[in-house]
């Protein structure tokens, strides 16, 4: 991925946001003692954080490396 | 744990740290390292801070703090305070019999948000109540008080086992056929509360 394919690099930075966003939702809840927060915790930063993994793991899984290009030394012996 | 939050946060920022650094350079994942490094910051780090997360906040929902901040406990809060010593809660939270900082969780093991599966149904319906369908005038435990959470004290406790009222009825007491409350019946009576003087913590 030394020319990073655009579509991949979109998908992790959209992953990287999402996973970042719920995990400062998730620290913040834990400066705030209230049933509320245990329930922003969950729903909100816990859905954040699993949306990204999810997409992180979507992209790897659909990212195809590229091949290497075929070599044009004709085969030794023979 | 001591530290278990600030070890999450550290946790927290090392994982959005090491996203910017993949997310800004994504050329570092050509390599077997940075593929490993992506890794490790969009899935194994993020994992164990929610993990980490749900640990702290069921650590957190069992002190008096996190009970005491929905507005309708606050009298249940104030009943400790009472100062008279025929008060239960409030001569069991007063002479540190119980953990003043989990004073609530200590008496009421089955009846936090934490406690078993319906325990957390009950928990989340809490919630319900409290935002949407409006709290109760009067507030009262689901099911009977049970023995059990006063003899995981006083059980084989000298002062109690050999108090002859104690000694007659103690079959009856194990097997939940007497409630403890039945003789010592002064627990939270919010009712009561007017007037009543209120003793006054002293930071040592």
């Amino acid at each position: 991925m030394t020319d990073a394919d655009p579509r991949l690099v979109r998908r992790l930075r959209l992953a990287g946001l999402l996973v970042s966003l719920g995990l400062l939702i998730e620290a913040a809840t834990l400066f705030w003692q209230h049933p509320t927060a245990f329930l922003v915790f969950l729903l909100l930063g816990g859905s954040l954080v699993a949306l990204g993994v999810l997409l992180y793991l979507l992209s790897i899984a659909t990212y195809a490396s590229p091949r290497p290009a075929a070599s044009s030394e004709p085969p030794r012996g023979g | 744990m001591p530290y278990f939050d600030e070890v999450l946060v550290a946790v927290v920022l090392t994982a959005i740290a090491l996203i910017a650094l993949v997310v800004l350079r994504p050329s570092l994942t050509a390599a077997r390292g940075g593929k490993i490094l992506a890794f490790l910051a969009f899935l194994v780090l993020p994992i164990l801070a929610t993990a980490m997360g749900l640990s702290a906040h069921i650590e957190h929902s069992k002190t008096t703090e996190f009970c005491l901040s929905c507005h309708v406990m606050e009298p249940y809060g104030r009943s400790l305070h009472v100062d008279d010593a025929a008060w239960l809660p409030a001569q069991h939270f007063q002479n540190n019999r119980i953990p003043r900082d989990h004073a609530c969780f200590t008496c009421h093991t089955n009846y936090t948000m934490f406690g078993d599966a319906k325990a957390k149904l009950r928990g989340l319906r809490h919630v319900y109540v409290y935002y949407l369908a409006g709290v109760p005038e009067k507030i009262q435990l689901y099911e009977p008080y049970n023995n059990r959470e006063c003899l995981h004290c006083h059980a084989g406790a000298r002062s109690f086992e050999e108090s002859d009222l104690h000694k007659e009825m103690r079959a009856d007491l194990g097997s939940n056929t007497t409630s403890c409350l039945e003789c010592h019946d002064a627990v939270h009576n919010v009712g009561e509360l007017k007037g009543k003087p209120l003793w006054k913590e002293s930071k040592p």
